[in-house]
């Protein structure tokens, strides 16, 4: 009952991958055969056996830009039990972070995941901090067993587009 | 061609001024500081470098990353050598400017001269290395100078511990009459992971090696593409040439036993185009030695006859059937002997038991309207021809009947 409804979409709320700049998405202290594209790209994040995976120690840093500005409603993170993260924060609009400046400025949201969310039940974010977002960027602090190694099976955001224009639909006039 | 933003950190500490690298370690690391630079910048013109000093009174930065070469250069001059290594506040340092660099998009490099005994223990180093991959920052070490006990394996840890995809490396160089910037050319440090300022590597190579601009001929193509490719026409040509006469000789020295004179024509001929030692083979060597010789004869023969025939055989092209018969025996006799002289293999035997024969030599010469056997200086000639204490007998012999003829 409870991973039905996890796995049904926010009502209102699509799911913003179609919207992810993927020419710009980065992440610090990954490894390099379990990468973000495992966990963010359609397909690849349903995928059991691909997961995205840290690298020097535990924490991770995610970088996502968005082709234009959307309001995020939700999240899902799912992982393993023992290594999928447990602290994740969240900070809209920061380009370039790197592990020195997280604690510069207060995140826009913090969250602290239990195995439920790691199953895959949606966490809810405090939407009014998430009206204006061109870009994501997602630190894993720690995770739930205190590995060296966090692993993520899947990330999933879901939230509604504000009515920008986007470039690529633009179609010239044609000339009668 | 990768977009990179690098910080070359300097070991400016008093064990930099020591000898062992010409002119000092401390100039050697200037240069190739400098030819570190040029490379990159070559590769991209959008990369950046930045240089910082490790030991003095402290670890300080010249220049932030710019893609400036003529700051970075000038930044080079008036450093002073003193102080301690301090490995590990440099290289925090250096990640410290790259972060701050102007365009995020580079990727982030640093390359250390360690020319100095390291302090550090392994863990220390270990920390390090860890951020710095995480930071996706790449490292490059320069091992130079000093070579206590513990210091290559703490660089290497070091490496192994930051390197993530082959990224990062170290290079060792040993002390000796190379200089430091010529080790460090063809090393990946340089030749930037595989493509990107590798052309401008292996020009400077070549510069550093030759003296030249590191193309062929000298010339530059870029420059003047229409000289360069004249030269290399020409060279070419020449070489077709040279093969093609090198092949001719090659056959006419198959048949040197019945047509002598052809060999010697030809190699007369080549004798006038500059040398190649890739075209001659072992025949065309010796032949070109005695062809001197010939030539000599042949023109000292030549003027003594005053005849135009001779002086062509002194002059011949390669066309052997134009020669009239006289030069036919002429130059065959001089072939011979001279061959003689050499003490060739077994195929020149014939010729030289034909040259034994002196009644056969001295009908030639009383051929020549010129010739006077009893000229002193043919007689010396045909003594050193001869080689033999026999023949010169039977000169005189001859020169008496000569003189009675007279």
């Amino acid at each position: 009952m409870d991973s039905a409804a996890a796995s049904a979409i926010p009502r209102g709320q699509v799911d913003l991958v179609d919207f992810v700049d993927w020419s710009g998405v980065e992440c610090l202290n990954q490894s390099t055969s379990h990468s973000l594209t495992n966990a963010l790209k359609q397909g690849y994040r349903d995928d059991v056996g691909l997961h995205l995976e840290s690298d020097a120690d535990e924490q991770l840093l995610i970088y996502i830009p968005f082709t234009q500005v959307i309001k995020l409603h939700s999240v899902v993170i799912k992982g393993p039990e023992e290594e999928g993260p447990k602290t994740v924060k969240l900070f809209t609009n920061k380009e370039h972070m790197g592990f020195s400046n997280v604690s510069d400025f207060p995140s826009s949201d913090s969250i602290a995941l239990s195995p439920d969310n790691l199953k895959g039940k949606p966490v809810n974010l405090k939407y009014v901090k998430f009206q204006n977002v061109r870009s994501l960027t997602i630190f894993i602090e720690d995770n739930q067993g205190g590995n060296d190694v966090s692993k993520v099976q899947k990330i999933v955001l879901y939230g509604t587009t504000v009515d920008t224009t986007n470039m690529k639909d633009l179609k010239k006039i044609e000339e009668h | 061609m990768v977009l990179e933003a690098t910080m070359i950190c300097i070991d400016n500490s008093e064990w930099t001024r020591n000898g062992d690298y010409s002119p000092s370690r401390f100039q050697a690391q200037a240069e190739a500081v400098n030819l570190i630079c040029g490379a990159k910048t070559q590769s991209n013109p959008e990369n950046t470098v930045g240089v910082l000093t490790m030991a003095g009174k402290g670890v300080r930065v010249l220049v932030t990353p710019t893609s400036d070469l003529g700051k970075i250069l000038s930044c080079m001059h008036g450093l002073e050598i003193g102080g301690e290594l301090n490995l590990t506040a440099g290289i925090q340092v250096a990640q410290l400017a790259l972060k701050h660099r102007q365009n995020k998009k580079q990727q982030q490099r640093i390359i250390v001269f360690a020319g100095s005994p390291i302090k550090y223990d392994k863990k220390t180093l270990e920390a390090i290395g860890r951020k710095l991959k995480k930071n996706s920052v790449s490292l490059d070490i320069v091992d130079f100078g000093e070579c206590d006990d513990g210091k290559p394996e703490k660089l290497e840890t070091l490496i192994s511990v930051v390197n993530n995809n082959d990224s990062s490396h170290i290079v060792r160089v040993p002390p000796g009459p190379n200089a430091l910037s010529d080790v460090l050319m063809s090393t990946p440090i340089f030749t930037g992971d595989g493509d990107g300022g590798s052309g401008f590597a292996a020009a400077a190579a070549a510069a550093a090696a030759g003296g030249m601009s590191g193309f062929d001929f000298g010339v530059d193509p870029n420059i003047d593409p229409e000289l360069a490719l004249a030269l290399r026409v020409s060279m070419e040509e020449e070489r077709a040439r040279q093969e093609a006469a090198a092949k001719k000789a090659a056959e006419e020295a198959a048949k040197q036993e019945k047509e002598g004179e052809q060999a010697s024509s030809s190699h007369d001929a080549t004798m006038a185009e500059p040398d190649s030692s890739s075209a001659s083979a072992v025949d065309d060597k010796r032949h070109k030695l005695t062809d001197d010789e010939t030539a000599l004869l042949e023109q000292a023969l030549a003027m003594s006859m005053d005849d135009p025939k001779s002086t062509n055989v002194a002059v011949a092209d390669t066309d052997m059937s134009e020669a009239t018969a006289d030069d036919q025996e002429l130059a065959f006799a001089l072939q011979m002997s001279v061959q003689d002289n050499v003490k060739d293999s077994s195929t020149h035997s014939e010729m030289s038991k034909a040259l034994e024969d002196q009644s056969f030599v001295s009908s030639i010469l009383n051929s020549l309207p010129g010739v006077d056997p009893n000229d002193a200086s043919v007689k010396d000639l045909l003594a050193s021809l001869q080689g033999q204490s026999e023949p010169l007998q039977k000169q005189n012999e001859d020169k008496p009947e000569n003189e009675g003829d007279k």
